[in-house]
């Protein structure tokens, strides 16, 4: 493998990665907040790539898909959190059988609107393409995905350590009892987090889709068992370590689709195993036994 | 004497709610009788004799249910084939019956031990592969059917042991994710090992003769049916069976009182694993063909539909849940030509199965048995106790 | 009486846990609850925070209910709450483990995060230190520094004493004595010692039951009382200071 193959291999690894991130920070704040394990988290990752691509095929602008992509997910979680999730926290069976439940109604939804086939999704014009720097190619999209994941880390980050509600979010992914004990409202905290993650899925969703060029209903479940294992790797409710176990997972899959192309999948989980067996707790996790 | 076994600390109830306000306004009985059978804390375990509370006489509800409607419905079901001789309808009803047991499998862990499990096909699916491949490559004879079936319990006792081994001793929701993660695996072996099981194309097989007949192999799963009912139930009726119950019901509760509930959590999984198993022998027989269908995750979260609408924690709600599903498809399927909504009548039933979930954790047996009233969400009390922390 | 409890009967998880709970605090002194392990001191606490709410019976705050009210919502009333666990934030610095108890930044808030700083010097100088980078004594100090800087009408301490050095025990039994000038305390307390340094008032509750109520002082010559229900035998009076 040469430096030119290693250096495009990271590069899709850690864009992967990102994409990867953006639905598993979601999955484990809310997690590590709430204690809710949201099976319906990657529908809302496939959401997001249908709005995207609705959204686009209409006004041809791709800033305006994922702005759109976004508040449908913010919308979409909202009233998940309000309907359904809300009657069942503290109670981890039911949380995970009524999010299930969702995700089968959501995606049967998708699947009635669009029908059950992939839809092809391009990579918009303006950032298609790559650049040749020696004997490197780099993707430009892979590269306009690694800046947006950035991104979001950065704006999550501040947000977690520079605001009250990140101080409320931190706190209470700790010990919620206590943070009600001082007075603060954490449910009305916990329905912010669930509607920000899952606009961050859906963000996750129209971003991935032109990076493998589809659409299909099943989008959600596949990146999700990934987004698991992040999670499960990371640990639940700390954000870095979603950060690093997205880049770990990203970079493992890449770099054995290279090799062995069957073999990404059983790499990641063979990782999570490996995990769960020496730190159940993940790398940074807090919530668990 | 102490009044219960532990001193409640901070960390074990998460989020008071309204649940936990809701729970008690049924009255002081419900409360009252755990509080009093309640053994002396530093009592020693017994070994599977110790009092469980809560669950009722089995004696009495066992007669009941052996003299009651369920023999009915076997006597009708065995009687079919004098009231018509219409293939189709011997097909639904095979299948009907099949994925009941698949669901009653699934029941066993969410119904009675209060598990859910998101890789329970890679049993389903490892029994179909087990049977296809023997016979494909011996020929269809009995033997060799007996021989997949041995195989079968021998190789979901392994997968249990091991799956069980990495997974039980964490926590319910990492517990989804990893049995979600190994059947994912599964799923992609059969489809990429292509020298075994033909990839997603499948293959088809020769089942032995006798059962080629329609009504001969309708009989032959009816029996199939009626036997691992009877089966499971002695086995949830068992004393271990009662520490299955008293772990779904309250999981460190059953650590107090000594039982190593991984290691019931663990025999619970192999029982269930092996009749998956099982039942997917008797699918492959009944499509005499195997492709990488039978390993997909679709087929578990159809046990968890079917299961919790007809009914967890029931057994025979698996059934129920089955015929409604099944038939509901079968009908569904001629009329959606028309109202091509129908087609996703899984959506119907995902919906279906929110409300159950929410508010009829019962199920639709539950529904009818009466036992609406103590439940609601909160009918899974598993999450509570284990505390989330 | 600030607090009143009336015949609260609280479950938890199936398990009766309060049986019948009476008793009444009065305003500016500290009422010590005291009673054997598993008695129900601390569910009496939580029932009151409305982290454990109760079944039956009344909590009255001013003569306002309380019982089935969110613990949000309790605390804004005024009731504060200091846990046996300290439950300190470890992920947030001590800094911000009082700015969140914070409600308003007004001024005086500030003055009370002033006072609060006074009090426990120690915190001063570890304010950018993170929850989890303290000691026992400190934590404890920054528990009950995060309920003082709330301004509340009552502070419900949970077994502050427990697991720390003598010398700790003096500066706790110091600091609550600077805080019932200011707001009435329920303190649960095993260590009798301490119990009787700060408080006027005992509840003695056992077996989920108040069983007695009275004035601390009296309760010390009751060796009859004390070994029964607190199994305080006369040779364990007056240890740890």
């Amino acid at each position: 493998m040469g430096m030119a193959t290693f250096i495009n291999l990271t590069v899709n690894g850690l864009s992967t990665g990102m994409m990867i991130f953006l639905l598993a920070s979601g999955l484990s704040l809310i997690f590590g907040l709430m204690g809710v394990l949201n099976f319906a988290h990657g529908s809302l990752f496939m959401l997001g790539g249908y709005t995207g691509v609705v959204v686009f095929a209409h006004s041809g602008s791709f800033i305006l898909a994922l702005v759109s992509a976004m508040l449908v997910g913010v919308s979409v979680g909202w009233v998940v959190e309000r309907l359904t999730v809300r009657r069942v926290y503290g109670n981890a069976i039911a949380q995970i059988l009524i999010t299930t439940g969702v995700m089968i109604v959501l995606n049967e939804l998708v699947k009635a609107v669009f029908g059950p086939d992939i839809i092809a999704t391009p990579v918009p014009p303006l950032l298609a393409g790559s650049w040749a720097i020696g004997s490197v190619i780099l993707i430009k999209y892979r590269l306009f995905t690694l800046a947006v994941g950035l991104v979001v880390a950065v704006t999550v980050h501040l947000l977690l350590t520079k605001t009250r509600l990140g101080m409320v979010v931190r706190a209470g992914v700790e010990n919620p009892e206590m943070v009600q004990a001082l007075g603060i409202n954490i449910r009305q905290v916990f329905s912010l987090v669930f509607a920000f993650g899952a606009a961050l899925a859906a963000l996750g969703g129209v971003m991935m889709a032109p990076a493998v060029g589809a659409v299909n209903p099943d989008m959600g479940l596949q990146n999700q068992m990934l987004a698991f294992i992040v999670v499960v790797i990371g640990g639940m409710g700390s954000f870095l370590g979603s950060a690093l176990g997205s880049i770990l997972v990203g970079l493992a899959g890449a770099y054995t689709a290279w090799f062995l192309p069957e073999a990404s999948l059983a790499v990641n989980v063979l990782l999570m195993a490996v995990v769960l067996l020496l730190r159940p707790n993940g790398l940074f996790g807090m919530g668990g036994e | 004497m102490a009044r219960f076994l532990r001193k409640p600390d901070s960390s074990e109830v998460r989020l008071p709610g309204a649940e936990d306000a809701g729970d008690y306004k049924e009255g002081p009985a419900r409360t009252e009788s755990p509080a009093r059978t309640e053994p002396p804390a530093g009592t020693a375990a017994p070994h599977g004799r110790a009092k469980v509370p809560g669950l009722g006489r089995p004696g009495r509800e066992v007669l009941l249910w052996v003299s009651g409607l369920p023999v009915l419905v076997v006597l009708i079901l065995a009687v079919l084939p004098l009231l018509t001789s219409s293939y189709a309808l011997f097909n639904l009803m095979d299948q009907i019956l099949i994925l009941g047991v698949f669901a009653m499998s699934y029941d066993i862990l969410l119904g009675y031990t209060g598990i859910v499990s998101f890789g329970h096909v890679l049993f389903f699916g490892t029994g179909a592969y087990t049977v296809a491949i023997i016979l494909k490559h011996t020929g269809p004879g009995l033997g060799f059917l007996l021989l997949a079936v041995f195989g079968t319990v021998l190789i979901s006792l392994v997968i249990s042991l091991v799956i069980g081994y990495l997974s039980l001793r964490v926590k319910d929701v990492y517990y989804a994710m990893i049995t979600l993660a190994f059947a994912e695996l599964f799923a992609i072996i059969a489809e990429k090992w292509r020298g075994a099981t033909n990839g997603a194309d499948g293959f088809s097989f020769r089942i032995p003769h006798f059962l080629e007949d329609p009504i001969l192999f309708y009989y032959f799963i009816l029996v199939f049916a009626v036997l691992t009912v009877i089966l499971v139930r002695r086995f949830i009726h068992s004393p271990t069976g009662r520490v299955l119950l008293s772990i779904r019901e309250n999981e460190k509760r059953a650590e107090f009182l000594g039982y190593n509930v991984i290691r019931f959590k663990l025999i619970s999984t192999l029982v269930a694993g092996v009749v998956a198993g099982l039942a997917g022998i008797a699918w492959a027989l009944q499509q005499a063909f195997v492709s990488t269908g039978v390993m997909a995750t679709d087929k578990t979260i159809d046990a968890l539909l079917i299961t919790t609408i007809g009914g967890s924690g029931t057994l025979y709600g698996a059934f129920i849940g089955s015929g409604l599903t099944n038939f509901a498809s079968d009908r569904l399927s001629s009329l959606a030509e028309h109202y091509p909504l129908l087609q996703r009548w899984h959506l119907i039933f995902g919906l279906l199965y929110i409300l159950i979930v929410l508010f009829f954790p019962g199920g639709i047996l539950g529904f009818f048995r009466g036992k609406r009233a103590g439940k609601g969400a909160r009918g899974y009390r598993t999450g509570l106790q284990k505390g989330q922390r | 009486m600030i607090l009143e409890l009336r015949q609260v009967k609280t479950n938890i998880n199936q398990f009766r846990i309060l049986e019948d709970i009476t008793f009444a605090v009065p305003e500016g002194q500290v009422t010590v609850i005291l009673g054997r392990n598993g008695a129900g001191k601390t569910t009496t606490l939580r029932s009151i925070m409305g982290l454990a709410p109760p079944a039956r019976g009344q909590i009255l705050l001013d003569g306002k209910a309380l019982e089935g009210l969110p613990p949000h919502v309790i605390a804004r009333k005024g009731v504060g709450f200091v846990p046996e666990d300290q439950a300190v934030f470890s992920a947030l610095t001590v800094g911000e483990n009082l700015r969140l108890a914070m409600r308003r930044r007004d001024k005086a808030a500030e003055a009370r995060l002033a006072f609060v700083l006074d009090v426990f010097p120690d915190l001063k100088e570890k304010l950018t230190r993170k929850g989890g980078g303290l000691s026992g004594g400190q934590k404890q100090m920054l528990a009950i520094g995060r309920a003082l800087v709330q301004d509340n009408r009552v502070l419900l301490v949970d077994e502050p004493s427990k697991g720390l050095a003598p010398i700790m025990v003096e500066k706790l039994a110091e600091a609550l004595r600077l805080i019932r000038a200011q707001t009435t305390v329920v303190l649960v307390e095993q260590n009798f010692a301490l119990a009787s340094a700060v408080g006027g008032r005992y509840v003695i509750i056992d077996d989920g039951r108040t069983v007695r109520e009275g004035v601390l002082s009296e309760l010390e010559q009751d060796r009859e009382l004390l070994r029964r229900y607190l199994g305080i035998s006369t040779g364990q009076r007056g240890r740890a200071g």
